[in-house]
């Protein structure tokens, strides 16, 4: 018999000479994912308004999708009778699913954790319902996403005390019954979660525990919480200090731009986020010096596209101007301007790739944060995460001013 | 704009085409021209668009849902149709948006009432010409007061008519003695409800004043648009039309805007109707229905179809075949009936798009079938099909809303969604 192909290769392709940064390849079953990769949120089995070719077109190589959703509509029994997502949604490249239990928490309002699982009440007909590590994972194979995400006990990131060793413990406990659980890992791959919120003792007993573990890649949960930038930055590089570096690791839930930045930086090699589509959907396109209010008065008469440099079909067609009248008003503005945030999100990601590959890439950041921050300072924990990862911001103006002063 | 008949029988329509003026592209009639929300397609961008075809469509504007943007233009450096994403497109102005149910009555001295996203706009001849010139159609239409339905009082169907001479004589006067209008074809609105009298003296006007300045018609004021048009006594209407078509000459081209259902299209083009718009295809696809009538006359199969398809019908939960087998369009290619009741339930923006790609795709082979029957003379077999669908009664084309609306509000936060379905 000859050994099949794992479902999951993760190599390194290129590394930053100065900073933690990477740039990989990894294999999964629907194809090729080039990192640092971002990946758009499709919820419900859609990226709001858009074509499955329209994200081939932009190049995604893969979408996220969310097991809580899914799992009430359609449902699972519908999705086996599909073969699975992508066939449902038409979606031939690759597909992440989370494990639904950061959305009960999120979501729902009753819901409560013990260490069998999540319990909820069903919004639909307030019966009490579970979610257990072995439950999620069933939905997860039926689902059938490339790269699935074990149950994690979350707590708000801001929470101290015992409550966040337990919930530590608990996720490796959970990682353990999900791995038994697992019925397709030799097509899924199997994501564990390092959790331990702000605590850097309890994100090494995590990470240590995970890295005994047999899996594909790790991510890092529980931030983006509201915890302050100067934590969250300090525990992601923590993190991947910790993890190992063949393997390929997602920082859950990010996705502004100078975060994916400085988090690629720090080593991180996926992320997501609802941001790009979701403040399309406000009338708000993303540029490099952060986001365009498009419903602003100031855009009526201005006839250039969104961003002169941007390759995507709205920016090729469509003037600030006319986006401003149909913003929000017309839903085809929403599919105009989520295809140029998720254009943006992807070119920024392929640009770091390319930094990377070349060897350039603190020059590529120093060039990114002047631009980003354009007349105004950069946020001191950018500075002092870029440090820790040895590159130097140059100070600009503003600051010498300051210092004069 | 010149317009030029090819093939011409009394009984089963004409074909014939229009030329753009400036780039000479030409444009089969019937023609079905792409109604548009605020310069769009409704749902689509103009990159998706072109997944649906690769013909440079005729795009219908509607002035209530561009009003707000006709000062900006005037800093554009190009047509309008290239600020929404068509350069190359035949535009014709209208003022109606043909999807939407248009509230009666506001009708003042001198001005029309646009009902527009700002609320309600006084237009009024100077203001609408001005707009005209801003714009820059290749055909637009003259300004009318089309306040008229089946139930009209024969007051204000005598109204209609009067208060659409006075805006035409002055549109006619403007139209004359505009440099920037000599490229634009000006269609004369034909009123009157469905009184054969009142229309008679709506067309004598048209004659009288238009003749040279006229370049075609328009006829509106049979319904109040939107749903209502696919609602309308279509024996009425053949009658009255088939009376207003007599009394024209047939070397200009003749446009019907609005949800007028597929047999009821047929007939208007047995008549010598020329052009008609996509809001039944909007219609149905805004309330989740896709469009399954068969006009193959080909099929063997004595099979009787639906004009629709419910997608909000729970049996399609686990129907993974396409919308229809055997159809082209990117939908079908690519997608179940299962999904989109998928997307219909969770109240998807995708949902709507994928049903305008197919319903789109559908009208617009209807409509190359309409031509190429009209060249083989056998319209009225086509008819029988529509009218009929193989099956013994005349088959209901009229489209019942579906008031589930695709929320505009953050979906990524599942509960509004899920508390909604609690209700």
């Amino acid at each position: 018999m000859t050994t099949k192909v794992p479902p999951l290769t993760y190599k390194v392709i290129a590394e930053c000479s100065v900073t933690k940064a990477r740039a990989g390849l990894m294999t999964l079953r629907h194809g090729e994912v080039n990192t640092p990769v971002f990946m758009p949120v499709g919820t419900q089995g859609t990226l709001k308004g858009l074509l499955p070719d329209q994200l081939i077109e932009l190049n995604c190589q893969i979408l996220l999708g969310n097991t809580y959703h899914l799992g009430i509509r359609p449902g699972i029994e519908t999705l086996q009778k599909a073969g699975g997502l992508h066939n449902f949604m038409g979606w031939p490249r690759n597909i992440l699913t989370d494990s639904g239990g950061f959305q009960m928490v999120s979501l729902l309002k009753l819901a409560e954790i013990d260490e069998n699982g999540v319990n909820f009440c069903s919004p639909f007909d307030n019966s009490e319902c579970m979610l257990t590590p072995e439950h999620s994972i069933q939905i997860q194979n039926t689902i059938g996403a490339d790269i699935m995400m074990q149950l994690d006990d979350v707590v708000k990131t801001t929470t101290v005390g015992p409550r966040v060793e337990e919930a530590m413990h608990r996720t490796i406990r959970w990682l353990d019954r999900c791995i038994t659980a697992h019925a397709r890992d030799d097509d899924q791959s199997l994501f564990p979660i390092v959790q331990g919120a702000l605590d850097a003792n309890l994100r090494k007993q995590c990470a240590y525990a995970l890295i005994q573990r047999k899996v594909r890649g790790y991510a890092v949960g529980g931030l983006s919480g509201g915890e302050s930038k100067h934590e969250f930055w300090r525990t992601v590089n923590l993190c991947t200090d910790l993890l190992p570096k063949e393997k390929p690791r997602y920082l859950m839930g990010v996705g502004f731009a100078a975060d994916l930045v400085v988090c690629v930086a720090l080593g991180i090699d996926m992320f997501d986020c609802v941001f790009p589509t979701r403040t399309a959907r406000f009338g708000c396109a993303l540029v490099n010096t952060g986001q365009l209010n498009l419903k602003n008065k100031k855009y009526e008469d201005d006839m250039r596209p969104i961003d002169e440099e941007c390759e995507c079909s709205t920016c090729r067609r469509y003037t600030r101007s006319y986006l401003h009248h149909i913003a929000t008003s017309q839903s085809v503005s929403c599919s105009l301007l989520s295809i140029h945030n998720v254009a943006y999100q992807l070119r920024l990601m392929r640009s770091m790739r390319e930094a990377i590959l070349r060897d350039q890439f603190p020059q590529f950041v120093c060039d990114f944060m002047a631009k980003h921050f354009e007349g105004e300072t950069v946020p001191l924990w950018i500075r002092e995460a870029l440090q820790a990862v040895n590159v130097e911001l140059p100070h600009d103006e503003n600051d010498a001013t300051v210092n004069v002063a | 704009m010149k317009f030029v008949i090819e093939k011409i029988s009394k009984s089963s329509g004409r074909l014939g085409y229009l030329v753009q003026t400036e780039t000479e592209k030409r444009f089969r009639t019937p023609l079905l021209v792409q109604t548009t929300k605020g310069g769009s397609i409704p749902y689509l961008s103009r990159e998706v668009f072109d997944y649906v075809t690769e013909e440079v469509p005729a795009l219908q504007f509607t002035l209530s849902t561009i009003d707000h943007m006709v000062e900006s233009l005037k800093l554009f450096n190009g047509t309008f149709g290239a600020y929404v994403g068509y350069p190359e497109c035949l535009s014709l102005l209208i003022i109606r948006d043909s999807c939407e149910l248009i509230p009666s009555g506001h009708n003042d001295k001198d001005i029309i009432p646009l009902f527009t996203r700002r609320g309600k706009e006084h237009i009024t001849v100077k203001r609408y010409m001005d707009t005209v010139e801003t714009l820059k159609p290749d055909i637009y239409q003259g300004l009318c007061d089309a306040d008229t339905n089946l139930e009209s009082s024969k007051k204000r169907i005598i109204k209609c008519v009067d208060r659409t001479a006075q805006f035409m004589d002055a549109c006619y006067e403007r139209h004359q003695n505009s440099k920037v209008l000599k490229k634009c074809a000006l269609f004369a609105p034909i009123v009157g409800g469905y009184s054969t009298h009142a229309r008679c003296e709506s067309i004598k006007h048209a004659k009288a004043k238009g003749e040279k300045l006229a370049n075609g018609y328009i006829f509106e004021g049979f319904h109040n648009y939107g749903l209502s048009a696919c609602q309308v006594d279509s024996e009425q209407l053949i009658k009255v039309m088939t009376h207003c078509l007599n009394e024209l000459s047939d070397d200009k081209p003749k446009m019907m805007p609005g949800a007028y259902t597929p047999p009821v299209m047929l007939e208007l083009i047995s008549l010598g109707v020329d052009i008609f718009d996509t809001s039944y295809a909007y219609c149905a696809a805004s309330n989740f229905k896709a469009l399954t009538f068969n006009f193959n006359l080909k099929t063997v199969e004595n099979a009787t179809s639906q004009p629709f398809l419910e997608i909000s019908n729970e049996s399609l939960k686990e129907d993974f075949t396409p919308l229809i087998r055997d159809c082209s369009c990117l939908t079908c290619r690519k997608h179940t009936r299962a999904y989109l009741n998928h997307l219909y339930k969770t109240k998807e923006l995708l949902g709507p798009i994928l049903l305008m790609i197919h319903n789109l795709h559908h009208m617009m082979h209807f409509f190359s079938t309409i031509c190429k029957c009209i060249a083989d003379d056998n319209l009225p077999d086509l008819i029988k099909l529509i009218k009929f669908q193989r099956g013994s009664l005349a088959v209901d084309y009229s489209i019942k809303p579906n008031t589930k609306i695709i929320s505009k509000n953050d979906q990524d936060k599942n509960y509004t969604i899920l508390n909604d379905d609690q209700k």
